[in-house]
């Protein structure tokens, strides 16, 4: 019967919770399988939330669920021993049902492209640093240069004030070095992708920043930072890390010529928001529906890797956030992500 | 040309040319000028690639100019733009690249311009005094 359609296959989700959730993430994503609906008798369930941001019925009654669509099929993630049994006598024989241990092994199945995704989450985050290699040679050689200078010169100083002077600056410039070193091993380093913990939303900006300066130079971009103390959300600190980064490095590379970079947080009636806003080449419209998708990319060969905004993308609704990007030619982008406020468990 | 001392234009008398240190950073400016200040060489700072041609097109640095320093990563005009812009219109003045950054394809490009030294950073005392000298002597005087 499935096989028969060369229209979407029209599935239903039953079950909201980490697996549904999981799932209809991922069901959303593929262009032959139309998520007609997801449903969980817990209204808090997190997967209903999450389709109401994707725009999919979330419903809080199976009968529903059953009686409103054409189905092709139905995916049962409730982990309920008794819930097949059920679809079985009420659902019309027509749809196919996928529960007990097919459901178990999808729910596996996912579980493993989650993984494959933070491993492309990372891969791309390594290919970024390639870039900044320019940025890290400017850095360290710059102290070094001081540090060698004030080397040779203290060899045959005598006067002990210039020595003082001297060797101290020699001991910061060696800290300014280390701190390089420190700030790129942890930005490096695998996400620990299971430990979503409380995250401050500035600290996090303020590290990207920083980091974000190595992937590209910020010749002529003036910062303007406009934070609301106190903001955190629940996340990944790794994967946000890597998601403010990329954003911040877009909008640089976005003014050639120089500009403006506003980072600004915020609360709004809609979450907590973070904007980064550029006042550089803009985005033409009609590039604004692909910019989120896979391979994507603007750049030359060999200059970006097109998985940039979609791992974005994809962190950002693993957190159960949304991001949406206003651009205009030639005057500039803003990229805005907006969070659920964080409800530590 | 080498009947010409060097300084021959400058005047003071333990000076042995004018040297323009185009970086953006104080510390490496600072520390260039100790190290060339003690070969005889008195320096002239720019922070970035405007700073330099405006430096070296006020007063007497037109005609006294004798080497340039220049690094490449830089903000305003960088070091790539000014470094154009002063073989167009200095082709006199020897240009000597200090980077932070060694770049094998930049470095054959800039030789090919006309750059007479390229010096990776951390560079020590002895060899960017050398390449300066060296500079000195490729020198054209400016036209009187």
């Amino acid at each position: 019967m499935l096989s028969k359609s060369t229209a979407p296959t029209r599935v239903a989700i039953l079950g909201a919770g980490r697996g549904g959730t999981a799932l209809l993430d991922l069901l959303h994503q593929i262009h032959a399988i139309d998520v007609v609906g997801i449903a969980d008798r817990d209204p808090r369930a997190p997967g209903l939330q999450r389709a109401r941001e994707l725009h999919i019925p979330a419903l809080t009654n199976l009968t529903d669920l059953i009686a409103r669509h054409d189905l092709h099929m139905i995916m049962d993630v409730t982990g309920d021993p008794g819930m097949e049994r059920t679809l079985r006598e009420q659902v019309n024989q027509e749809i196919e049902i996928l529960s007990g241990p097919a459901s178990r092994i999808l729910w596996e199945l996912v579980q493993h492209q989650a993984a494959l995704q933070a491993e492309l989450l990372h891969a791309e985050k390594l290919a970024g640093i390639g870039s900044f290699a320019a940025g890290i040679a400017h850095d360290i050689n710059n102290p070094l240069q001081l540090i060698l200078g004030l080397a040779e010169n203290l060899i045959d100083e005598q006067d002990l004030h210039v020595v003082h002077e001297q060797a101290k600056d020699i001991v910061e410039a060696v800290k300014r070095t280390t701190a390089i070193c420190r700030d790129l091993t942890s930005y490096s380093r695998r996400a620990s992708t299971l430990h979503d913990s409380l995250v401050d939303v500035n600290t996090k900006l303020d590290d990207a920043l920083k980091i974000a300066r190595y992937a590209v130079a910020f010749h002529d971009v003036t910062v303007v930072k406009d934070y609301t103390p106190g903001l955190a959300v629940m996340g990944n600190p790794d994967q946000l890390l890597h998601v403010f980064v990329n954003l911040i490095t877009n909008a640089v590379q976005a003014m050639e010529r120089g500009g403006t970079l506003a980072v600004r947080s915020s609360i709004a009636p809609e979450g907590i928001q973070v904007r980064v806003s550029d006042t550089g080449c803009g985005i033409p419209a009609e590039l604004l529906e692909q910019i989120f998708e896979p391979f994507f990319t603007t750049k030359p060969p060999g200059k970006g890797t097109g998985l940039g905004l979609y791992n974005i993308k994809y962190v950002v609704h693993q957190m159960h956030g949304t991001i949406g990007v206003e651009s205009q030619p030639g005057v500039g982008s803003t990229f805005t992500i907006t969070f659920q406020p964080a409800h530590p468990d | 040309m080498s009947e010409f001392k060097s300084g021959f234009f400058v005047g003071g008398e333990n000076c042995n040319g004018r040297v323009l240190v185009v970086d953006d950073e104080p510390d490496i400016r600072k520390v260039v000028r100790m190290t060339l200040q003690k070969a005889g060489y008195e320096v002239l700072e720019a922070e970035n690639g405007e700073k330099a041609i405006e430096t070296i097109n006020s007063g007497e640095n037109r005609l006294l100019l004798d080497v340039m320093v220049c690094d490449i990563r830089m903000p305003k005009v960088n070091g790539i733009e000014a470094i154009a812009y002063f073989r167009q219109n200095y082709p006199r003045v020897p240009l000597i690249v200090l980077t932070g950054f060694p770049d094998t394809d930049m470095a054959t490009s800039l030789l090919r311009q006309g750059v007479v030294d390229y010096l990776v950073k951390p560079v020590e005392g002895e060899k960017l005094r050398a390449a300066v000298a060296r500079a000195m002597e490729q020198r054209e005087l400016a036209p009187l």
